[in-house]
C-alpha cells in the first residue's frame, strides 16, 4: 500500500507545524547544539587530563559518543514522542481514538508524533562523527562509509527498540516511568565510555542482555582498528545491524501482543 | 446497521489490598484480582439513519459500549456486527466506515488550521478529491466555519474546536458517527449549533448517529431513540414519549375551579392533589390527549386558571438512578 506517501504527508505536515514558530525552531536548534557541543567538549577535556581510558584516546572516546548521539537522535525522530507519551495517552483516552483510525496504530503514532526538531540532534551527531574521522585521520573507503551507514541503521534500530520496549508495560500499568528512565537514560550512560573499563558482569549485561555495546563499542573497533573484544568474538564488530533487527522485530511482536491485550482489557 | 447480541464485557481489576505492611509486601508477588463487569447481556438493534442517545450515570457502561461498537474494545462474550462486519475483528476495515469524536480531545494539529488536518485525512481515508471538496464545503457551510477555517486550532474557542473535530470525523462519509459527550462544556449557542447540525447531517446523508450524553436537551432535541444504561445493563430502550410515560409519571394538569371543587371522576385522569378549589390531575398522554383532558376537566365546571406541567426528563432520570442505586445497595 502507499504507506510511504502517507508517511511523507505526515512528515510534511509536522515540519509545517514546527516552522509555524520559526524563532522557536531556530532557538531549539541552537540550544540543543550548545548542549551537545558542551557534552562533546567535556569528553575532550576529561581525556585531555587522562590522555586515554583503557587504551582509548580522546577522539576515539568522542567517536563513541558521536555514534551513540546520532543513532539515538535518528530513533528519537520517530520514537521519542510516540512512546514516552504513550502512558499519558492511554490514561487520557487519546489512545482509544487512535484505534478508530484505519491505520496500524504503531505507524500512526510514529507518523503523527514524528518530531521535526530532532533534526538538529542528527545534524550535530553527524558533525561530531565527521570531526572524529578527520581528527583521527581515518582514511575510509567507500565500503567503510557504507558500513558506517549500516552501523548507524543498526544502532538506530536498537535505540528505537528500547523506546518501544519501555512503552509496552503501559498497556497494563498506570505508572512505569522508572523502567523507562532506567532503560532509556541511566543504562545508556554506560556506553559513553569504552565498555572495557567496566567489570565483566556489566560487560556481559551490555553485550547480551541490554546490548547497547553494539551501538558504538563493537562497531567503533572496526573503524578505529582496535582488538578490544573483551571475552567475546571479534565477529561482534559486524553484528550491529543483525542485533538491531532482531531487537526491533521482537519489539514489534511484543507491541502487537500488547495492543491485542489492550483490546480485550482496556486500561 | 448495528446488531448487538448478548454482549458482555468484564475487566480484571486489582483487589484493594488490606492494611499493613505485610499485605503490602504480599501484594508485590501475589496480587488478588477481581472481575468487574462493565456491561452484561446487551441486546439491541439499530437500523440505518437512526439517532440514538445513550444515557446513564458515570461508570454505568456507556463509554464501554461505544468503545466496543467502534472496535476499540473486544467484547468478553457475545457478538457485535456493524456495517456487516465485526468491528473488533476487522478494526481497520471498520474504521473506514465510522466517524468518532470522543469528548474534547482534538484529533487536529494544534498549530495548524483545520484545512491541513483535513488534507491529511483525505490521504489516510483515501477520499476521492471531488468527494473531499464537496464534503469540506458541506461541513464549512453547515457548521458555519468560514470565519475560522484558516485559523490555527489553538486559537479557536471550545465550540469552534468541537465543530472542526466533527467535520474531521465526517470527511470520509462514515455510515455511523459515534460521539462521546459531544456538547460537554459548551455554551448554549454552541450546543444548539451542534444539535442542529446532527439533525441536518442525518437528514441529508442518512448517517446513523450514536451519542452518549448527560445533557437531556441533547436527547430531547436530537435523538429519536433513547437507551438508558445503568449498572451495565440497558434498563430502557425506546422513544422519548414512551420513556416519559413509563418513568415520568405523566403530564400534570393543575386546575383552579371557580366556586365548585368536585374533582372529575375519570380513570384516565388521576387526582394527585386537592386543596380548596385547586385540583391537580396527572395523566398519560398515550391514554388521553391533552385536548381531551382539558375539555373533560372544563366541561362541567367553569375554570379560573389552568396550568400544564410536562415531566422533566432530568428529574425523572435522577429519580431512576437513585432508585436503582438504593435497590443495589439493599441486595
Amino acid at each position: 500500500m502507499d504507506y510511504a506517501s502517507l508517511y511523507w504527508t505526515f512528515i510534511r505536515i509536522n515540519i509545517k507545524a514546527k516552522t509555524e514558530y520559526r524563532a522557536a525552531f531556530l532557538l531549539t536548534f541552537l540550544s540543543r547544539g550548545i548542549v551537545w557541543s558542551t557534552e562533546f567538549a567535556l569528553i575532550w577535556v576529561l581525556l585531555y587530563k587522562f590522555q586515554s581510558i583503557a587504551g582509548w584516546g580522546q577522539y576515539e572516546v568522542m567517536f563513541l559518543y558521536a555514534l551513540n548521539l546520532t543513532s539515538y537522535s535518528l530513533a528519537a525522530f520517530f520514537c521519542f514522542h510516540p512512546f514516552t507519551k504513550l502512558p499519558a495517552k492511554i490514561q487520557s483516552g487519546e489512545f482509544d481514538e487512535l484505534l478508530t483510525k484505519p491505520m496500524n496504530p504503531l505507524l500512526y503514532l510514529m507518523s503523527r508524533e514524528f518530531t521535526a526538531s530532532y533534526f538538529s540532534n542528527v545534524a550535530f551527531g553527524m558533525l561530531f562523527i565527521g570531526i572524529c574521522i578527520s581528527q583521527l585521520k581515518l582514511s575510509l573507503s567507500a565500503w567503510d562509509f557504507f558500513f558506517l551507514f549500516i552501523t548507524l541503521v543498526g544502532g538506530t534500530l536498537i535505540q528505537a527498540a528500547a523506546f518501544i520496549y519501555t512503552a509496552i508495560p503501559s498497556f497494563w500499568m498506570v505508572r512505569n516511568t522508572s523502567i523507562a528512565q532506567l532503560l532509556l537514560f541511566d543504562f545508556k550512560d554506560f556506553i559513553r565510555y569504552p565498555v572495557s573499563i567496566y567489570p565483566a558482569s556489566i560487560q556481559i549485561v551490555l553485550t547480551l542482555i541490554v546490548p547497547y555495546a553494539f551501538i558504538n563499542f563493537y562497531p567503533a573497533q572496526y573503524f578505529l582498528g582496535k582488538q578490544d573484544f573483551l571475552m567475546f568474538h571479534p565477529l561482534f564488530q559486524y553484528l550491529t545491524l543483525a542485533v538491531g533487527s532482531v531487537l526491533f522485530a521482537g519489539a514489534l511482536l511484543l507491541w502487537n501482543w500488547g495492543i491485542k491485550q489492550y483490546h480485550s482489557t482496556g486500561s | 446497521m448495528i446488531e448487538v447480541h448478548d454482549v458482555s464485557k468484564s475487566y480484571r481489576v486489582n483487589r484493594p489490598r488490606r492494611e499493613g505492611w505485610l499485605a503490602a509486601v504480599q501484594s508485590l508477588y501475589a496480587r488478588a484480582y477481581d472481575w468487574k463487569t462493565a456491561v452484561s447481556g446487551l441486546n439491541f438493534h439499530i437500523t440505518e439513519g437512526e439517532l440514538v442517545g445513550f444515557i446513564g450515570p458515570n461508570g454505568a457502561g456507556k463509554s464501554t459500549t461505544v468503545k466496543m461498537l467502534s472496535g476499540v474494545l473486544t467484547p468478553t462474550s457475545g457478538r457485535i456486527i456493524t456495517n456487516g462486519i465485526e468491528p473488533s475483528r476487522d478494526r481497520k476495515h471498520n474504521a473506514m466506515h465510522i466517524g468518532v469524536v470522543f469528548g474534547q480531545r482534538s484529533q487536529l494539529y494544534w498549530d495548524l488550521p483545520m484545512d491541513d488536518t483535513f488534507r491529511l485525512f483525505q490521504r489516510m481515508y483515501r477520499i476521492d478529491p471531488a468527494v473531499f471538496r464537496r464534503n469540506v464545503d458541506f461541513m464549512v457551510e453547515l457548521l458555519e466555519m468560514k470565519g475560522f477555517y484558516r485559523t490555527p486550532i489553538r486559537q479557536l474557542s471550545l465550540g469552534q474546536k468541537m465543530r472542526a473535530n466533527l467535520a474531521a470525523a465526517l470527511l470520509h462519509d462514515p455510515r455511523i458517527l459515534y460521539l462521546d459527550e459531544p456538547t460537554i462544556g459548551l455554551d448554549v449557542i454552541a450546543k444548539t449549533n451542534i444539535r442542529r447540525f446532527l439533525k441536518e447531517l442525518n437528514a441529508e446523508k442518512k448517517t446513523t448517529v450514536i451519542l452518549t450524553t448527560h445533557d437531556m436537551d441533547d436527547i430531547e432535541e436530537v435523538c429519536e431513540r433513547l437507551m438508558m444504561i445503568d449498572d451495565g445493563q440497558i434498563i430502557y430502550d425506546g422513544g422519548l414519549q414512551a420513556f416519559n410515560s413509563q418513568f415520568g409519571g405523566g403530564t400534570m394538569l393543575e386546575v383552579e375551579y371557580k366556586g365548585c371543587n368536585a374533582p372529575l371522576d375519570d380513570p384516565r385522569l388521576q387526582v394527585v392533589a386537592h386543596t380548596g378549589n385547586n385540583v391537580t390531575y396527572q395523566f398519560d398522554r398515550t391514554d388521553i390527549s391533552l385536548g381531551e383532558a382539558v375539555s373533560l376537566v372544563s366541561r362541567r365546571h367553569e375554570l379560573r386558571d389552568l396550568r400544564l406541567r410536562e415531566p422533566e426528563l432530568e428529574k425523572t432520570i435522577g429519580m431512576i438512578y437513585t432508585k436503582n442505586k438504593r435497590q443495589r445497595e439493599l441486595k
